[in-house]
C-alpha cells in the first residue's frame, strides 16, 4: 500500500510491520483511548512504515514458539518463567520488566490465538506446548512445557494473523519505504518524525509525528553466519545512533547453536526439543558433559560454547559440501525422532535440511554451527516502550520517541535469551507502546488542532533537505560501470570482520583487530559508496548503500560496548576476562557514537544474582 | 567475474530486464502527439492501461561458474555483488518463508530461493534461421545453428541456460520486480481476518479472565495446511485467467477465504461463501489447476478451490 496522501501530522507513525510494529499498530486501535477517539468521531491518524512488502518480515522466519505459564500441558507458574528468564539472562535483566514479560505472557499468546493463530493443539482442544531450552518447573529443578507452538512455524503463524488484523482495523500501510532519518530537537528531548524514502516513486516524505516507534528487527546481518533474513541491517539501532541516542547492552549478541551450516538458516531448537542431540566428529553425544542434567536443551549460548569448544580441540567435523574446509560444524543427529512424528511436528526443518543441504535427517546426520541470530540489546526502553537516555544517574525519556522488539532493549533479555521468549517481547511490548502511544494521543490528538511547535517542523525540513542532498550526490556520482566497489561487497566484507572479531568468543587482541578494519577501511568505504544507476524509482542500490552505513555505524557501537565489558555473561565470552564479574560489571553498558559507554545500575527487584549453572 | 568461486561448470542466467520510462517523460510523449492513444471503447479501463509497462526491455544473459546445487537466488545476489549492482529483484530471508522472491524460471513462476541451478538449467532449444524451432527432437536438430553466439558459448560446456522473468500476471516495476498490489488489494478486500466473537482476554497476577477457543487437532487439520500460504502469487503467476487482471479475485484470495471458512473458529462461513461466489469469484475459475502446481508450500490450490465451489453449490442447493 501506499498512503493516497502524506499527512500535515501523523498522531503516530510505526517503523517497521514485524511482529512488534504490528502488535503496536493493533495495541493502538484496539486500546480505550483509540476507541474513545473513534466514538467522539475522530479517527486517528496513524501510519506503518515498512522496508518490506506486508508479510515479509523476518518474524514470519521464527519457528520454535512463544513462551506462556499457560500450564496447559503440565503444572506451570509465571514466577517460574520469570525466574527462568533473568537466570537465562545471566542477572543482567531488569527484572521490573522481566516480570512484566511473565506475568503478562499468557494474555498474550491466549489474544494471539484469539486473533486467529492456528496454534496446534491438545486432544482437549488447548494451546499445544512443548520444551525450549532454559525453561522449566519449580525455579530451575526439571524443564517444563512452556513454548506455545505451531507445528515449527509460529512466526508464520503470528505475521499473517497481526497482519490479518491490521487489515480488520483499516491501518495505513506505506510498504517498501525506507526510513533514512529519525529527527529529534537538537537536546534530544523531543521527536519530531521521520524522513523516509519511497522507493516506488524514489521521492523523499518529512512525515511529521506527535510519536514514532521504531520496530524495525535486529542486526544479524553484522555477521557472516546469520539466521537473519538480508534485510536485517540493524536499521533502527544505527537511526537511533546517528540521532545522538544510546543503545543499550549492544555487545550481547546471540548465537544459535543450529545454523544449517554453509547457509547459517536456522534449524529450530524445537529439534532438539523433539529429541535431536548434538554428537560430535568421534560421535559423542558431548553436551551431557558441558551442561549435566539439560545437556543438548542447555541455553543457546552454552550450546553455542561447547560446540565451539569442540571444534577447537579438533573434535569438529567439516560440511559435507566442502570436505576439504574448515571443520568448524558438528552433527545435528535427529535419526533418533520417529520419523513420522519428524514430520509432523517439525516439518519446516526437515523441508529445510532437504532443500538447502540435500540431507534426510531421518537417516543422516546433519552439519550444524553457530548462527548470529539475535541482538539481547538496543535501544533503550521502559515498559511502556519510552525511549530515554541515560545520563550518568538517570533516564531521561525522549518525548514522543517509542521503541519495541528486536530493535528495542526493555531488559527482559539480558546477556542471552531464552528460546520463545523473543516473540513474547515483540508482540507484549508492542502491544503496550502501542497502548502507551495512544494514551498520548487521547490527550492531545492531532485532529484537535494544537498547532504543532515550528521547531519541531524547522529540524525535520532541515533534514529532508539534507537527505535530498545525499540522494541527489548518489545519483549524481553514480558509477557508469559496474568496477570498484558497492553496497553489497561491503557488507559482505564487514560481516567478515565482525565474525573473525567478536563471533560467539573474542578478546581484546580480536575486537581491536576488527576496530581497525571498520573505524579505517570499512567506514571509509561505506562513506565513498555509490549507486551504479542514476535511477531514482526502484533502485534497491539506494537503500542497500544506506543499509551498509548503518550496519557500520552499528558495528562501531557493538566493538566499543565489547571492547569495555571486562567480564564473560551470557553470550559475550571474552577469553582474557573468562569469568563473570558483578562487583564491577552487573550494569548495563549505554554506548552512544563515538563516545564511552556508560553504566547504568540492573534492576534487581526480587531475585539476587547467582550461579547461572546448566 | 574473477571473483566467482572456482568450481566444475557454468551457468548462464539470461535476465528479461526492464527499466520504467519515467512518468514526466510519459506525460510529455502523450501529451505532444495529436494522435494519442484515448481510452479504448472496449473497455480498456484507465488502471489497466496505467500498468502496462512503459519503458525499455532487453535481455542480459550473466555467465557464472556454479556447482549446480545453488540456488537461483544465490547467483542473482553473486551477480549484484560482482558484477552488475543494477540488476534488481526481491529477496529477503533466502528460504522460502518470506514469499518475496517469485519469480518466473524458464516461464514457470517459483520461489527464486527454492530454484536449484542444476534442476532448471536447460540447453537452449535450437532454432532454425527462421526463428521457428523444430518441435520433434532428434539427432538433428543438434546441427541447427544456435540463434547467438553468447548460447553456442554458454551451450558448449555448461549446465546450460536459465531464463528469468517478472512473475507472470501482473506488472513490471524493474527487472524481475513485480507489482503485487493487485493481490494484496483482492486479499484485502474480502475480510481477510479471524472472525468470532472479539473478545480479548486481561490479565491479573498471571491469570487471564477469558481461555483460548478449544479447537481440536482435527478441527485445526482441515485448515492448517491453509494457513501456510506465503502469499507468494506464484499461482496467480500460473493462472491463465488471473492474468487476464480484474476479472478474477485470484487464487491466493481464494485460498485465504478457504483458510477461514475452514477453521472451526471463524462465524463468518455464509457471509465469505456469499461473498466469493460472483462473477469475478469462484465463478472465474476454470479449474484449469496450474495453481497447484506451483504452490512453493504444497497446498493443492486447484483442489481447495474445487472444495469451496462445492460448498457453495450446496449452499445453493
Amino acid at each position: 500500500m501506499t498512503p493516497k496522501h502524506i499527512e500535515e501530522q501523523y498522531d503516530a507513525v510505526i517503523v517497521g510491520a514485524g511482529a512488534a510494529g504490528l502488535s503496536a499498530a493493533l495495541g493502538f486501535h484496539r486500546s480505550d483511548a483509540a476507541r474513545a477517539l473513534r466514538d467522539a468521531g475522530v479517527e486517528p491518524k496513524v501510519l506503518v512504515i515498512s522496508k518490506l512488502q506486508p508479510l515479509r518480515s523476518h518474524t514470519g522466519s521464527a519457528e520454535g514458539g512463544i513462551a506462556a505459564s499457560l500450564a496447559d500441558m503440565e503444572p506451570d507458574d509465571w514466577r517460574w518463567h520469570y525466574y527462568d528468564t533473568v537466570k537465562g539472562g545471566d542477572w543482567l535483566v531488569d527484572q521490573d520488566a522481566a516480570r512484566l514479560l511473565a506475568e503478562d505472557a499468557p494474555m498474550t499468546v491466549i489474544n494471539l490465538e484469539r486473533s486467529g493463530v492456528a496454534f496446534s493443539r491438545t486432544d482437549d482442544g488447548r494451546i499445544a506446548q512443548r520444551r525450549f531450552g532454559g525453561h522449566t518447573a519449580d525455579f530451575g529443578a526439571q524443564p517444563v512445557k512452556r513454548a506455545a507452538y505451531s507445528a515449527d512455524r509460529i512466526g508464520h503463524q503470528i505475521l499473517h494473523t497481526l497482519w490479518q488484523q491490521c487489515v480488520h482495523y483499516g491501518v495505513d500501510f506505506a510498504d517498501e519505504w525506507y526510513v533514512t532519518d529519525l529527527v529529534l530537537d537538537e537536546t534530544l528531548t523531543r521527536a519530531a518524525g521521520v524522513i523516509a524514502f519511497d522507493t516506488h516513486a524514489g521521492v523523499t516524505h518529512a512525515i511529521a509525528a506527535r510519536n514514532t516507534i521504531l520496530a524495525t528487527g535486529g542486526a544479524g546481518r553484522l555477521f557472516h553466519t546469520t539466521s537473519n533474513s538480508h534485510d536485517l541491517t540493524g536499521d533502527g539501532m544505527a537511526l537511533a545512533l546517528d540521532a545522538g541516542l544510546q543503545l543499550e547492552d549492544i555487545e550481547f549478541v546471540q548465537f544459535h547453536p543450529t545454523g544449517l551450516a554453509h547457509t547459517g538458516i536456522l534449524l529450530s531448537e524445537a529439534s532438539r526439543g523433539e529429541g535431536g542431540v548434538l554428537r560430535n566428529a568421534d560421535g559423542e553425544a558431548f553436551m551431557a558433559s558441558y551442561a549435566p542434567g539439560h545437556a543438548d536443551l542447555a541455553a543457546r549460548d552454552v550450546v553455542s560454547r561447547a560446540i565451539r569448544s569442540e571444534t577447537d580441540a579438533g573434535r569438529g567435523v567439516a560440511d559435507p559440501r566442502d570436505p576439504d574446509g574448515a571443520k568448524d560444524c558438528v552433527w545435528l543427529d535427529m535419526t533418533g525422532i520417529d520419523p513420522e512424528h519428524m514430520r509432523r511436528a517439525l516439518p519446516q526443518v526437515v523441508e529445510t535440511i532437504e532443500d538447502y543441504a540435500g540431507l534426510d535427517p531421518t537417516k543422516d546426520l546433519v552439519p550444524v554451527k553457530p548462527t548470529a541470530h539475535y541482538t539481547m540489546g538496543g535501544i533503550p526502553v521502559t515498559t511502556d516502550g519510552e525511549v530515554y537516555v541515560w545520563d550518568g544517574a538517570d533516564r531521561n525519556v525522549v518525548e514522543g520517541l517509542y521503541a519495541a522488539g528486536e530493535c528495542s532493549c526493555v531488559s527482559v533479555h539480558g546477556a542471552n535469551r531464552l528460546g520463545g521468549n523473543s516473540l513474547l517481547d515483540a508482540c507484549l511490548f508492542g502491544t503496550r507502546a502501542g497502548q502507551a502511544v495512544a494514551e498520548r494521543v487521547g490527550q492531545d490528538p492531532v485532529a484537535a488542532g494544537t498547532p504543532a511547535d515550528p521547531a519541531l517542523g524547522e529540524a525535520l525540513d532541515a533534514a529532508k533537505t539534507a537527505r535530498d542532498a545525499d540522494i541527489d550526490a548518489l545519483l549524481a556520482g553514480a558509477a557508469k560501470d559496474a568496477d570498484g566497489d558497492n553496497a553489497y561487497r561491503v557488507m559482505a566484507d564487514l560481516s567478515e570482520t565482525m565474525e573473525r572479531g567478536v563471533a560467539v568468543l573474542c578478546d581484546a587482541g580480536s575486537i581491536a583487530q576488527a576496530q581497525v578494519v571498520v573505524d579505517g577501511p570499512l567506514a571509509e568505504r561505506a562513506r565513498r559508496l555509490r549507486p551504479h544507476s542514476d535511477a531514482r524509482t526502484f533502485n534497491q542500490e539506494l537503500t542497500a548503500i544506506w543499509e551498509a552505513r548503518h550496519l557500520v555505524r552499528l558495528a562501531e557501537a557493538v566493538l566499543a560496548a565489547t571492547d569495555a565489558r571486562h567480564e564473560s555473561r551470557g553470550s559475550l565470552k571474552r577469553t582474557d576476562f573468562p569469568e563473570r564479574d558483578d562487583a564491577t560489571c552487573l550494569n548495563h553498558s549505554m554506548t552512544a557514537a563515538g563516545a564511552a559507554p556508560l553504566r547504568q545500575p540492573v534492576h534487581i527487584v526480587d531475585i539476587e544474582p547467582g550461579a547461572r549453572s546448566y | 567475474m574473477a571473483q566467482l568461486a572456482s568450481s566444475g561448470t557454468t551457468v548462464t542466467l539470461r535476465v528479461h530486464r526492464f527499466s520504467p520510462r519515467l512518468a514526466r517523460e510519459r506525460d510529455r510523449a502523450r501529451g505532444s502527439s495529436p494522435f494519442a492513444r484515448k481510452a479504448s471503447p472496449f473497455g480498456d479501463s484507465p488502471a489497466r492501461a496505467a500498468r502496462r509497462p512503459r519503458g525499455r526491455q532487453w535481455t542480459q544473459d550473466y555467465t557464472l561458474d556454479v556447482c549446480g546445487d545453488e540456488t537461483i537466488l544465490d547467483c542473482l545476489l553473486t551477480i549484484k555483488r560482482t558484477v552488475d549492482p543494477t540488476l534488481m529483484f526481491r529477496y529477503s530471508c533466502g528460504h522460502g518463508m518470506c514469499g518475496s522472491d517469485a519469480a518466473a524460471v524458464n516461464g514457470t513462476p517459483t520461489l527464486l530461493c527454492k530454484a536449484k541451478i542444476a534442476d532448471w538449467a536447460r540447453r537452449p532449444r535450437a532454432v532454425d534461421a527462421e526463428g521457428f524451432r523444430r518441435t520433434v527432437t532428434d539427432a538433428a536438430t543438434d546441427d541447427v545453428t544456435s540463434a547467438t553466439d553468447d548460447v553456442a558459448s554458454a551451450d558448449g560446456n555448461g549446465l546450460g541456460v536459465i531464463e528469468l522473468a517478472p512473475l507472470p500476471g501482473f506488472a513490471v516495476d524493474r527487472d524481475l520486480i513485480a507489482d503485487i498490489e493487485p493481490m494484496l488489494e483482492q486479499i484485502r478486500r474480502l475480510k481477510p481476518y479471524l472472525i468470532a466473537d472479539g473478545t480479548l482476554a486481561t490479565t491479573k497476577d498471571g491469570k487471564v479472565d477469558v481461555l483460548e477457543y478449544l479447537q481440536s487437532p482435527e478441527q485445526l487439520a482441515r485448515y492448517e495446511t491453509l494457513t501456510t500460504c506465503i502469499v507468494c502469487g506464484a499461482c496467480e503467476g500460473a493462472c491463465p485467467v488471473y492474468a487476464g487482471g480484474e476479472a478474477f479475485v485470484g487464487p491466493a484470495a481464494l485460498i485465504n477465504q478457504a483458510r477461514f471458512i475452514d477453521d472451526s473458529r471463524d462465524e463468518a462461513t455464509l457471509e465469505r461463501l456469499e461473498a466469493i461466489d460472483t462473477a469475478d469469484g469462484i465463478q472465474a475459475c476454470q479449474s484449469v489447476r496450474a495453481c497447484s502446481r506451483e504452490c512453493p508450500v504444497g497446498i493443492d490450490v486447484g483442489e481447495e478451490i474445487w472444495q469451496l465451489i462445492a460448498q457453495v453449490r450446496e449452499r445453493e442447493a
